[in-house]
């Protein structure tokens, strides 16, 4: 090969990787040179700016689908928050404590499945949510609906930072410490004080959430079957959702104990 | 590939009806084909007949490049013309990338292929005549 050959080969290789480099860095707006020698290099120029055209078609569309689905998660919340809002408006024509209690109640259920939908279209990944997160944002709302800012229960967090869950799993999961937490602060507490549990770990197969208070539990004779408030059908019905193995936990106050499938 | 007195002179194609009733388009050397390309070929083909459909010789040797408008152009014009079947004669890398290119990737909707003689290529289109 001499040296004019070898600095040819050399030119348009350079020219074809910039381009791939720019493609790699999504920056579609450089194109290879074909040149009427119609050689292998232009032939793996044109190879090259139609994978680019095609690329570009492809992220034109991801990122269009992703905007998409951002406002569909944007829109889910905001429109969960006006039923927030207007049953809020609703509680404040009565004084009727047990209605204002059902109200709170509905809204707790509401709002934990709205910041699902908030977390989601602020992520960057927009099929996941960081189940840390979620949870400590989660309890602290309900933490502020029932003792406002003057909380004597504290929570004490057991959590895998690194473990994320999509939407489907994260709204029953959600319900779920919606339910057991509130429970607690209605009926495990009498003097307002007391500690709440949360853990959710990974085994090699099996994810594991357990929410206990050292509240005063249950009487002794009150059979776990016999349980009938809406809170605690909803953990069971919402267990089944997550196909999860329910326990209730009846040591040292009440708790809940779900082992579920990692795979859904 | 003979180019008739009569065919159309396009911006880069010469394109014309065969005695045989396979349409032909041939690509005119170094030619960049764009969408309007397309559109402007994809009219004069389409005007040939209007009530039977017949296939298409693509003599693509010699073409630079093809945009991807004009790709999706020829793949989806496909269900909403007379075509029946498109033959693409290649024979340089160039247009054996866009050739190939254009089966793999964009599609047609109708059957194609790839052929490196013209004599092959009427062959295989002479089975999609008068249908």
């Amino acid at each position: 090969m001499n040296p004019q050959e070898a600095n040819y080969i050399q030119e348009r290789t350079n020219a074809i990787l910039d381009v791939i480099m720019a493609y790699a860095n999504l920056d579609f707006t450089q194109k290879t040179e074909i040149t009427d020698k119609e050689d292998v290099f232009d032939a793996i120029a044109s190879g090259v700016n139609m994978l680019g055209e095609e690329l570009e078609n492809s992220v034109i569309t991801l990122q269009e689908r992703e905007a998409l689905l951002k406002e569909v998660h944007h829109r889910v919340k905001n429109n969960l928050q006006i039923i927030s809002s207007l049953m809020n408006l609703q509680a404040s024509y009565t004084k009727d404590e047990q209605f204002l209690a059902l109200i709170r109640e509905c809204r707790n259920r509401i709002i934990s499945m709205s910041m699902i939908h908030e977390m989601l279209y602020r992520a960057k990944d927009l099929s996941k949510i960081n189940v840390s997160d979620y949870i400590r944002t989660l309890t602290l709302s309900i933490n502020s609906s029932f003792s406002g800012t003057n909380s004597n229960v504290v929570f004490k967090y057991d959590i895998d930072d690194v473990i994320y869950l999509e939407a489907e799993r994260m709204i029953p999961i959600g319900l779920i410490i919606n339910e057991a937490v509130s429970n607690s602060f209605k009926y495990a507490f009498p003097d307002c004080r007391g500690l709440i549990r949360i853990h959710f770990s990974a085994s090699e197969t099996h994810f594991c959430l357990r929410i206990s208070d050292n509240g005063i539990g249950l009487p002794e004779e009150t059979k776990t079957e016999e349980f009938e408030s809406l809170g605690i059908q909803l953990i069971g019905t919402l267990s089944e959702q997550l196909s999860a193995e329910l326990k209730i936990l009846r040591e040292n106050g009440l708790g809940y104990e779900l082992l579920f499938r990692i795979e859904n | 590939m003979n180019i008739p007195d009569t065919a159309y002179n396009l911006t880069c194609y010469f394109t014309w009806m065969g005695d045989d009733g396979i349409a032909r388009t041939k690509v005119k050397k170094g030619s960049e084909v764009k969408l309007e390309h397309a559109q402007e070929n994809s009219v004069v083909v389409n005007g040939f007949y209007v009530d039977s459909k017949f296939p298409l010789l693509i003599d693509a040797r010699g073409i630079k490049s093809m945009e991807r408008e004009a790709r999706t152009f020829f793949t989806t014009n496909g269900r909403n013309t007379n075509t029946l079947a498109f033959a693409i004669i290649i024979d340089s890398s160039v247009s054996k990338a866009v050739g190939n290119f254009f089966l793999a990737i964009s599609k047609p909707v109708i059957p194609t292929r790839l052929f490196l003689n013209e004599d092959t290529a009427l062959e295989w289109l002479q089975k999609f005549r008068n249908k």
